[in-house]
């Protein structure tokens, strides 16, 4: 295992492309954040909201380059016919399928974990300057933790979910326009939905609605699914993926 | 490890309506080159791709040294393989591409350079591969498989976009690689490019060998028996002989290939028919003649052939 992990990790820093999609993630997490923490403002009668959840909300963003870069780590491959060479070089195709989750859980990780914080800070210093400094606004230290610690989680989640699905298809463009429409498009259904019963159900089973509510610190009984629970789901859709792609990969002819 | 060799036996292999492999068979030695020949979608490459473990196949077995390639560990220092030269990342450098395969077989980035001096390419190693010429990636390709020192070496349709420097240097390059007592098999679909280099043919046709010798074996098989025949008055002498019983065929503007005849038969036939001729020879077969003969029938396109007039 620990050769075919050094492999993947010198694929991953020998090209260009996935340095600049974690940037961009990093990027685009802060700046969305960064924006929406600027516009919103005091109300003379508190502040309310959740400014927490505000200042992450540009991972619904970040979470694009990342399901990118998991498509690219193996439908790259399938487009160029390099996986032909990583299979020969690694023909027990578990652990080389296993080797690539493993690189990209560690360099999405550490790319969101920047991120995330960075959105926090910033939301910080902004909303510090809107009034949000008052101690109704802040909430318990754990209930940050959780929404922190649980976007770091979620973007890693949504590139393993992407690696599975493009194991699973094997072609970049088809494989981009799943996962995407997966994470944007059932949130907007659910908005479209007239009836609140299957639009709370469609929230409860689309991986975006359902993982984010792990950054939701106040609040909580109006969500779909406990915070936990909805990251859950999210990994549950990772795991499936994931499962099925290592099987088709073990079973189909390369 | 036992025995350095690629061992087929009965392969078959379906794609869809498509079978590609319908009983293929044959054994690559150490210390040969192994010429692997065949018209396109002979099977040649599903050969190879069943080998290295990347189709499985419906029926019968493929041994490396014993084993199945799936089950070897470090399989590059077992068997190195160049399959298709395109199959790069266009932006990662030739030396990196290099890299990446010798971290997965556990080897250190100085055999990395080794490979790289090894087929010439040491000024273009820290370049990008998308730039690379056809003949290029061939050499990077081959240094891919040199990677593990492997006792087998199998590269499918290596003199493809080389230039005749390259083609040169790939001839002596795989009779070395044989020298050292390396098996190596070298499928190409022109006789041509292997006819100096192979010292075994295995000549495919439908998904099976359809002839599996040596070299000289083949030519002598296929030459026996036929006369060649140089005249000015072709289809007149072609009349003739074909009423005499022979089969005859035109293989250029005043030559004429004859078999079922012998020689002072013949000159006897033309003679009395006052057909003039200048030369009667045996007929010493080509590679190539070996290989039209015996994919005659195993070729799935095929142009009209020149004019063959039997009785």
């Amino acid at each position: 295992m620990r050769p075919a992990l050094h492999a993947e990790w010198t694929k991953l820093r020998t090209v260009a492309g996935p340095g600049w999609l974690m940037l961009g993630m990093i990027a685009a997490t802060v700046a969305l954040s960064a924006a929406a923490a600027s516009v919103v403002t005091c109300a003379a009668d508190g502040c309310g909201g959740d400014p927490t959840k505000l200042s992450l909300v540009g991972v619904v963003l970040g979470q694009a380059p990342a399901a990118v870069l998991g498509v690219l780590v193996i439908s790259g491959e399938y487009g160029s016919g390099m996986i032909h060479t990583t299979l020969t070089a690694v023909p027990h195709r578990v652990t080389a399928f296993a080797a690539k989750a493993i690189t990209l859980t560690g360099v999405v990780a550490a790319a969101a974990t920047i991120a995330v914080l960075g959105s926090l800070l910033a939301g910080r210093l902004i909303l510090s300057h809107h009034g949000f400094t008052a101690a109704p606004g802040r909430p318990a230290l754990s209930l940050t933790l959780r929404a922190t610690t649980g976007s770091i989680l979620y973007l890693t989640l949504i590139g393993l979910l992407s690696l599975g699905i493009a194991a699973v298809v094997r072609n970049s463009a088809t494989s981009i326009g799943v996962i995407l429409g997966l994470l944007y498009l059932l949130p907007l259904l659910a908005q479209a939905i007239g009836d609140p019963h299957w639009q709370r159900r469609l929230e409860q089973f689309a991986p975006m609605s359902a993982g984010l509510t792990v950054q939701a610190t106040t609040d909580l009984g109006s969500l779909p699914l406990s915070p936990w629970a909805g990251l859950g789901v999210t990994a549950g859709w990772a795991a499936a993926a994931l499962v099925a792609g290592g099987l088709l990969i073990r079973t189909r002819d390369a | 490890m036992s025995a350095p060799e690629i061992v087929l036996t009965g392969l078959r292999k379906r794609y869809g309506a498509t079978l590609a492999l319908d009983g293929m068979s044959f054994t690559v030695r150490p210390g040969v080159v192994t010429g692997f020949v065949g018209p396109n979608g002979a099977g040649k490459s599903t050969t190879m791709r069943v080998v290295l473990g990347l189709d499985a196949v419906d029926e019968g077995t493929a041994l490396v040294g014993g084993k199945p390639y799936r089950s070897l560990r470090c399989p590059l220092n077992h068997v190195g393989a160049l399959l298709d030269a395109a199959a790069l990342h266009p932006s990662r450098t030739g030396r990196n591409h290099l890299l990446w395969l010798a971290y997965s077989q556990g080897l250190a980035a100085r055999r990395v350079d080794q490979v790289i001096e090894q087929v010439g390419l040491t000024s273009a190693a820290r370049r990008k591969a998308g730039g690379y010429s056809l003949g290029m990636r061939q050499r990077l390709g081959i240094a891919a498989a040199l990677l593990g020192d492997p006792p087998i070496v199998m590269l499918d349709e290596p003199f493809n976009g080389m230039d005749p420097d390259g083609i040169i240097w790939m001839r002596g390059f795989l009779r070395s690689l044989a020298a050292q007592g390396r098996a190596v098999l070298v499928s190409s679909h022109l006789m041509s490019e292997v006819q100096d280099t192979a010292d075994h043919l295995v000549v495919v046709g439908r998904g099976k060998a359809i002839a599996d010798a040596g070299v000289n074996d083949l030519i002598a098989a296929t030459s026996s028996g036929r006369v060649a025949l140089r005249t000015t008055a072709g289809p007149h002498a072609m009349a003739v002989l074909a009423h005499a019983g022979a089969t005859v065929v035109a293989t250029g503007s005043d030559t004429i290939t004859v078999s079922g005849l012998p020689a002072d038969r013949i000159v006897t036939l033309l003679n009395r028919s006052v057909v003039p001729f200048s030369e009667v020879s045996a007929h010493r077969a080509t590679l190539e003649d070996v290989y039209l003969e015996l994919t005659r029938d195993a070729v799935e396109f095929r142009a009209a052939t020149p004019t063959e007039v039997t009785r």
